[in-house]
């Protein structure tokens, strides 16, 4: 497990995504952590001294684990760049193709309603808004 | 595994599961990118929440609710969020003479 500061994780991420684009997965893992054991922190909460809290980003890719942690200050530039890191990578999702398949249904009756002159369906080229 | 058909319905009990054990909960993200199939997971280790999806629409979805996490993870549980997301509409309202306000 290698401990990075934001940047350079981002980019390691980066790489991560690109080597996963044929086969694998990544994985990122976010959880909310003092970056203290239980003893440690049961002490501080004893004394009185406040904890200071931080989110802790993982990433994997099965083989390898990257990790950093951000504090309250660092997170907001460090979620605008994670963002663009996916959208990015994450191209391989379908779009809404339900659009399409009407369109293409619509020109594959077209032509069959054309050669059969008694048809219910009207050869119109807008279609009712379901 | 606990798979949750609503998006909003996900976002709503997974927050309330952060809240409620923050030492404990974690949000999970999975991208495959050669099957185009996405998987979200929010656990305490005794309730498991998932959402899976391969529509490019929820990933957007899924961005607004990194931001959500991001914020109450690095801030704490009681960092102010709301779902739609507060900073957002802060920054929609500081915005001159840009559509309607409502």
């Amino acid at each position: 497990m290698v401990h990075l500061q934001p940047d350079p994780f981002l980019n390691e991420l980066t790489s991560m995504y690109e080597r996963s684009k044929e086969k694998g997965s990544v994985w990122v893992t976010l959880k909310h952590s003092s970056m203290k054991s239980k003893a440690k922190r049961k002490k501080m909460e004893t004394e009185g001294e406040t904890i200071e809290y931080r989110c802790l980003v993982r990433a994997t890719d099965g083989k390898k684990t990257i990790t950093t942690s951000l504090s309250a200050k660092d997170h907001q530039k460090f979620q605008a760049s994670y963002a663009t890191v996916l959208k990015a990578h994450m191209n391989a999702l379908k779009k809404r193709e339900r659009r399409d398949k009407k369109r293409t249904a619509e020109v594959e009756q077209k032509p069959a309603s054309s050669k059969n002159p008694v048809s219910s369906k009207k050869p119109l080229p807008t279609k009712p808004l379901l | 595994m606990v798979y949750i058909a609503s998006w909003d319905e996900f976002v709503e009990r997974s927050v309330q599961l952060f809240r409620a054990d923050p030492q404990l909960s974690r949000y999970v993200t999975k991208c495959r990118h050669c099957d185009g199939k996405l998987v979200l997971k929010v656990t305490d280790n005794r309730e498991c929440l998932k959402f899976k999806t391969d529509r490019a629409q929820d990933a957007k979805k899924m961005e607004k609710l990194n931001n959500i996490f991001f914020t109450l993870m690095a801030r704490g549980p009681d960092a102010g969020i709301s779902v739609s997301g507060k900073e957002q509409v802060e920054q929609q309202a500081s915005k001159k003479g840009r559509g309607r306000r409502q």
